[in-house]
């Protein structure tokens, strides 16, 4: 039987209690790190779902929504004027993956693979010399990291980072995912988007839904809009997924290449009790826009409360973003590891439009966030030039010192080229979701941005009656919040764009004609 | 409890029961996914659509098999001087109409009925909304089930009527049966 300590014994031990809060951490912090081998540099492309440029307070939103980002940005290099490829994750997340635009990828709809010549043409593929790791939250982008596994080291399957998976239905239906998960969710899911309240299950819906509860039963009081989730189930939390990733990086063999792709602040907006309420009644009044007709009718003050939520979601990724970047930075690892902080598509709040599910490609769900931090780099630069998420693939090459191959669209982002940018280089953007991947596009939205000048052109639309095209021209620097549709007044600039946007399809439809 | 379970059923009498728990469910899940089939065609294609088809049916089966176990589980606390073909017809109906309260719940969403907007208000402006909602469903559901269950206690009836129910819906689940065995057979082929 070991001695009752005494008084002394006691003060004595307890005086040695704060080591054990801090020894754990140093020791994480000092954790020896793989050796990189040769001169290459990690690279770790870090993705929030939904990210949109227009909610963060360094791109000039009024909202302090990103506190940390700011305060970090001061270290990057940050691009003002960046364009996801589509509006939405299938391709947005392909554009960024094959550094092509989606009329070359043709991943146009939901859950839609890349064509099979980008199979071997993709980042994971392209950075042969590192070693390659990816996951995502998002089932979308998942497909894509799927098509791209056999170029992975690191497959790490969506339900490793969940908290309630159907991970069961990756193992039994490993050659069909994608169906047996459709089936699935139809049968035991009520709350699927455009589902909601009944499933193929007269019964066993009702047992899913009470154990997926009470699974996340304990992190409710954390999140009082809701455990955060993908559509109604597949609940997560954003910090396990930056611990595991704190955990792993370290263990990467080195050098590595890790997209990562988180889902916040992509809807729900769920976040954490210690940023809700952040904003209520803080003032702060977007500017009213008129419905648009492809809009699902949402009143402004449901998209003001909405907007509210998101940009309370986007504090929870700015804290566990702050959370990682200080890990990497003490562990030693910003030293040699380029740092890609970007989106896949923005948002929209305005218009009666909440989310991106519309063939809409307004600024806010567009244009999102790029900053690169640079090893060893330690001021910021602002870069104004209009750049494209085609950019990022062959840009990181470059700077690991990896040869960009011919086959991306996409240019060196300032300031890495040798060339200072052109100022009226052409920027595009596609919303085909409608339209046959392995047809011409004859239904669809697409962009073409030229210096300040951006042209929207509708066409195929049965909303928009039989043959009829809708276009939309904006000087985005005067009129940022695209209000005033030059169209009709600056005609020769809109059918300058026009023309240029319709040769390019008309380029890019011949394969498919 | 072998023993147990075959002192109170015949092996006709289970494969009866289990044949009517596939048939709700089996009948709910083709309605519902044939609905499906348009935009899945839309957004893959007709091979696709007919996957889907095959694991809804066959995670209709597997509920089925769920439920027709537990309902054996029930019928062992059914008195035990009753005949079997009473407790098959007791179960049966037990399945049936909770299945049919279940479409119903669905069906308000499948048509989107919502309530009247006075008792909205009234929910809106009460202290315990979730309460009362569940008290009036218990109120309306109570005596569809009681009641016809009071009816086996007493009647003849009641039973002969349910067995013929049991033997027509028991050709059809028959044919639900067989288009589980596509289900899987496609499932199979999908995934080698």
């Amino acid at each position: 039987m070991s001695p009752r300590l005494n008084r002394r014994d006691f003060l004595k031990l307890a005086s040695s209690l704060p080591l054990g809060f801090v020894i754990p951490p140093l020791a994480k912090a000092f954790h020896p790190l793989q050796p990189l081998q040769g001169n290459k540099k990690n690279v770790l492309v870090i993705v929030f779902d939904a990210w949109s440029a227009y909610h963060l307070p360094i791109y000039g939103y009024p909202r302090n929504t990103t506190p940390n980002i700011s305060r970090l940005a001061e270290r990057a290099i940050v691009y003002h004027n960046h364009y996801a490829g589509g509006n939405f994750t299938t391709p947005g997340t392909a554009s960024l993956l094959t550094g092509t635009l989606p009329w070359t990828h043709r991943a146009f709809q939901s859950y839609d693979s890349v064509t099979q010549a980008f199979v071997n043409q993709n980042m994971f593929q392209a950075f042969k010399n590192h070693y390659r790791v990816a996951y995502s939250h998002n089932p979308l982008a998942n497909v894509l990291l799927r098509q791209f596994s056999g170029h992975l080291n690191g497959y790490v399957p969506m339900s490793e980072l969940m908290l309630t998976t159907d991970g069961l239905l990756e193992v039994l239906f490993e050659n069909d995912e994608d169906i047996a998960n459709v089936a699935w969710t139809r049968t035991a899911k009520k709350q699927e988007e455009g589902l909601e309240g009944h499933s193929y299950s007269l019964f066993l819906s009702e047992l899913y839904q009470w154990y997926q509860e009470k699974k996340v039963a304990a992190f409710k009081p954390f999140f009082p809009r809701g455990v955060p989730n993908i559509e109604g189930e597949n609940f997560f939390l954003l910090e396990n997924a930056i611990d595991w990733l704190q955990e792993q990086v370290n263990q990467f063999p080195r050098p590595f290449m890790g997209y990562f792709h988180f889902m916040p602040p992509h809807s729900p907006y769920n976040t954490h009790r210690d940023f809700y309420g952040s904003f209520n009644n803080d003032g702060f009044k977007a500017p009213s826009k008129p419905q648009d007709i492809f809009s699902d009718g949402n009143p402004d003050k449901e998209l003001r409360r909405r907007r509210v939520s998101y940009d309370e979601f986007i504090l929870y990724l700015d804290r566990e973003f702050a959370r990682l970047f200080n890990y990497l930075e003490s562990s030693g690892m910003l030293d040699d590891t380029w740092i890609v902080l970007t989106s896949d598509h923005g948002e929209l709040f305005e218009r009666g439009v909440r989310g991106h599910t519309p063939p809409l490609l307004y600024q806010p769900v567009v244009r999102i966030p790029l900053m690169i931090f640079e090893p060893g780099r330690t001021s910021r630069r602002d870069v104004y030039a209009s750049t494209s998420a085609a950019d990022v693939l062959p840009t990181l090459l470059h700077v690991t010192g990896e040869t960009p191959p011919a086959w991306t669209e996409g240019t060196l982002l300032p300031p890495f080229s040798a060339t200072e940018p052109q100022p009226d280089r052409l920027i595009y953007s596609l919303n085909a979701k409608n339209n046959d991947p392995a047809a011409p596009l004859t239904r669809a939205t697409a962009m073409i941005l030229s210096g300040s000048y951006k042209l929207q052109y509708f066409f195929g639309y049965k909303e928009l009656g039989e043959g009829v095209e809708r276009i939309e021209l904006y000087d985005i620097e005067s009129d940022p919040e695209e209000l005033n549709d030059l169209y009709a007044k600056q005609k020769d600039t809109g059918a300058d764009l026009l023309h240029q946007l319709k040769e390019k399809l008309k380029e890019v439809n011949q394969p498919y004609s | 409890m072998v023993n147990f379970i075959t002192s109170r059923y015949s092996r006709q009498g289970l494969w009866s029961l289990f044949l009517i728990c596939a048939f709700p469910l089996h009948l709910w899940t083709l309605i519902l996914s044939f609905r499906d089939v348009s935009w899945l065609m839309e957004r893959t294609n007709a091979w696709d659509a007919i996957g889907v088809i095959s694991y809804g049916l066959v995670f209709a089966l597997i509920e089925s098999v769920v439920i027709f176990l537990v309902l054996i589980l029930l019928g062992l606390i059914t008195p035990g001087q009753w005949e079997t073909d009473r407790r098959i017809s007791f179960l049966a109906f037990l399945v049936l109409i909770t299945s049919v309260w279940a479409m119903i719940s669905q069906l308000l969403f499948v048509w989107n009925v919502s309530l009247p907007e006075p008792a909205i208000e009234y929910l809106r402006h009460s202290a315990h909304p979730l309460r009362i909602m569940y008290a009036t469903c218990l109120l309306v559901i109570t005596p569809t089930v009681l009641l016809p269950a009071y009816s086996f206690l007493r009647t003849q009836k009641a039973v002969t009527v349910m067995q013929d129910l049991i033997e027509r819906l028991s050709l059809l689940s028959m044919f639900y049966l067989v288009f589980d065995l596509f289900g899987v057979i496609i499932i199979i082929v999908r995934n080698f």
